[in-house]
């Protein structure tokens, strides 16, 4: 992203009001939620532009995505302690913006942090409703669902030790103008969002791998012999997780007399192991 | 303190003629670098090439280029790659230059992209063998049936040819992006920290290295925090510190365990509250920590401002100087364009009395601890005509503009100064902004 100049004059600055962050700056009486939802929405615009990137960068992506958590909380803890105050609407909008509430559209959702989703469609000359305009203003539900579904598709980190974590099924690609709650998505938690910076195991990092961490409360030692795993080797895409899989197993040739009744033994590991190599 | 006189302005690979907005991006300086006698300064670009240049010696016949930098030796440290892995390219861009105290004739550094570390030796041949008893002058072989006689071959004098070869490959051993490296005092060992992990390499050993931090936590998703710079303490080989993106610094210890994960100390400064926004984290995030030579002090630069901490005081630190605090209102489109996101470094003069750090608009500030008097001076070509004196400049925040300032909102964003360096020894410094080199000194009558 390159770094716009902002080599204005003193005297055009404020009328040069496209820049909508250059309000923020400008413009100080701006209501604290009109402030915050501006901020949210280049946090979000920013993380989705993240997706974009083949290698997004790792710093940068944990501090917006800090930004947006901070954000999300100060909101359920407003919601929680003001209830239905802002449900009349007297809080959040100016008083300049109040007349021109032709095309206000109040969400009745019963969430209380759903009551910050004013869609504006207003076409007023008013400066600060310039910027409601150019708002796509969210809802808390939208914004963990577009941080984690966004992020889920940046499986580009890999790492030593595989995720413990299976990473959740598809939640559907989010499209750019987020809209106001009318899509049914779980709350997912904004946690969800580095989820996706690491697929499992690669052969480049081989000699500090630790198995041990994963697999450390699986007796192994059954393994050992020609247990038919088969079925263990994973459907997944990478071979790298095949190559990572067989080793600790041990996938054998030779043949023991043992071997089927130990196959029926621990099929509750056999479980657990199935559980983190297929990710359900 | 007035710091002047421009020795050189120095674009390599491009005509100095040019002007700087059709400059290639791989010329972009992304690290400066004095060695431990300060005859030497280390460039790296975003090509992944090195510069260095040396000080030419103080001579009679030559009185006006005393002290003058010129180049010394150039070449490619680094590649692009291609991880097929992760069909990813990693980039050659030089992140960081580290020189080894030098023990013999030729010159070791150390010099990192964000996968890989590189030794290089840099080595001087100024004389040639003649004479050679198997081949002619000119390189063909004799008919061995023909010699009749030996000799021994002479050393004669040739022109300096500099020579850097790669004696070393640190590789594959960081998942994440490598900030940065750090030579120990032992000499033997030295340290890589990527956004998560550090390791700790010997020199001579390049297929092994000791993890001595992990921060990465078994859930990604509970990633709150990276680690931003690292650096080992200038005398204890034990010690080291890193900083995070949230504004704290870790002092560790290697004598405690094999893994420091638990710090000795951890230094925080608790946040002013009245100057809570949305980006106050963002602007805490540590972008560079150094010790001071004597290893009393440490400092660290954010995003607004640097900070003196002393090392053995966690709660907060001794001094705290505000690089550009009239930037404090300009965040919001600062985040917008995503400067908010630029790594400043700082660094130290050689007697830790002052410190330095860049800003925008070629700027760079100088701070003198013990005077408390600061200075701005811009990195420019039009006021750095070779033994030009260095004005100083001032940005205007109020309404009323004086003559000279320059106003916050004129200020060029895209040209800003990251990485700055200080001799050891002397009052010369070296400011790379953007694709350019300014080397300045203190004028002596």
């Amino acid at each position: 992203m390159l770094a716009k100049g902002l080599k204005r004059k003193l005297s055009d600055y404020e009328e040069n009001m496209a820049g909508v962050p250059g309000a923020f700056d400008s413009n100080p009486g701006l209501p604290y939620t009109l402030q915050r939802q501006l901020v949210l929405n280049m946090c979000l615009i920013k993380l989705q532009s993240c997706r974009m990137l083949v290698e997004p960068n790792l710093h940068r992506s944990v501090l917006i995505a800090n930004t947006v958590r901070q954000i999300q909380e100060e909101m359920r803890q407003e919601s929680s302690h003001e209830g239905s105050n802002i449900c009349n609407g007297t809080s959040p909008i100016p008083d300049t913006f109040a007349a021109s509430q032709a095309g206000i559209e109040l969400t009745g959702t019963p969430s209380s942090v759903q009551n910050n989703s004013l869609d504006l469609n207003s076409s007023s000359e008013f400066s600060e409703s310039q910027i409601e305009n150019s708002l796509v203003v969210v809802s808390d539900d939208d914004m963990s669902s577009a941080i984690s579904s966004i992020l889920k598709d940046l499986d580009f980190m890999e790492d030593i030790s595989p995720s413990p974590c299976p990473i959740s099924a598809g939640e559907g690609d989010i499209s750019t103008d987020i809209s106001l709650g009318d899509r049914p998505h779980e709350i997912k938690p904004a946690e969800t969002v580095f989820g996706s910076f690491e697929i499992t195991n690669s052969t480049s990092y081989l000699t500090d791998l630790a198995f041990d961490d994963i697999f450390e409360d699986i007796d192994t030692s059954m393994y050992d012999s020609d247990l038919c795993l088969l079925p263990l080797t994973p459907a997944r895409s990478a071979p790298a997780i095949v190559d990572e899989v067989s080793k600790p197993f041990q996938l054998c040739n030779s043949t023991s007399v043992n071997a089927i009744q130990i196959c029926r033994v621990d099929l509750s590991d056999l479980d657990h192991i199935m559980e983190i190599l297929v990710g359900s | 303190m007035m710091i002047a006189t421009v020795f050189k302005t120095s674009t390599p690979g491009t005509n100095s003629l040019m002007s700087t907005s059709s400059f290639d991006q791989a010329d972009i300086i992304s690290t400066v670098e004095f060695n431990y006698s300060g005859d030497l300064l280390a460039t790296g670009d975003k090509g992944g090439r090195v510069v260095i240049f040396q000080r030419e010696q103080e001579s009679k016949n030559r009185p006006h280029h005393r002290g003058e930098y010129n180049v010394y030796s150039t070449f490619q440290s680094h590649e692009p790659e291609f991880d097929y892995l992760k069909s990813l390219e990693i980039e050659e861009k030089i992140n960081k230059i580290r020189w080894l105290p030098q023990q013999n004739a030729a010159h070791f550094l150390l010099s990192t992209n964000d996968k890989t570390i590189k030794l290089w030796k840099i080595s001087e041949r100024d004389k040639r063998a003649e004479g050679y008893n198997l081949k002619e002058e000119d390189g063909r072989f004799r008919d061995p049936v023909r010699i009749t006689t030996l000799r021994v071959p002479v050393l004669k004098p040739m022109d300096l040819m500099v020579e850097a070869s790669p004696r070393r490959i640190f590789a594959n051993a960081h998942t994440y992006h490598i900030n940065s490296i750090s030579v120990n005092s032992d000499y033997e060992t030295y340290l890589s920290a990527d956004d998560l992990r550090i390791n700790l390499w010997h020199l001579e050993i390049t297929d092994r290295s000791f993890n001595i931090v992990d921060i990465k936590p078994a859930n990604m998703e509970e990633l709150t925090e990276v680690i931003t710079a690292a650096e080992c303490h200038p005398h204890q080989c034990n010690v080291f510190a890193y900083s995070s993106s949230k504004g704290t610094i870790r002092l560790c210890d290697m004598r405690a365990g094999a893994l420091c994960d638990q710090h000795s100390k951890f230094f925080e400064e608790p946040e002013d509250p009245s100057n809570r926004s949305f980006f106050s984290e963002i602007i805490s995030s540590i972008s560079d920590v150094k010790f001071s030579h004597n290893g009393r002090y440490m400092m660290t630069r954010d995003y607004l401002s640097v900070k003196v901490w002393d090392v053995n005081m966690e709660t907060r630190p001794l001094e705290t100087y505000q690089v550009h605090e009239y930037l404090r209102s300009k965040l919001c489109s600062l985040y917008e364009n995503d400067c908010i996101f630029d790594k400043f470094e700082c660094c130290w003069n050689g007697s830790d009395s002052a410190i330095m750090t860049g800003s925008y608009n070629n700027f760079f500030r100088m701070f003198d601890r013990n005077t408390k008097r600061d200075i701005t001076l811009e990195a420019s070509r039009e006021s750095s005509k070779p033994r030009a004196i260095l004005k100083p400049r001032k940005v205007c925040t109020g309404g009323k503009r004086k003559k000279d300032e320059i106003s916050v909102d004129s200020l060029d964003f895209n040209k800003k100064i990251l990485h700055t360096a200080w001799h050891p020894k002397e009052n010369i410094i070296a400011v790379a902004a953007t694709n350019n080199l300014y080397i300045f000194q203190d004028k002596v009558n």
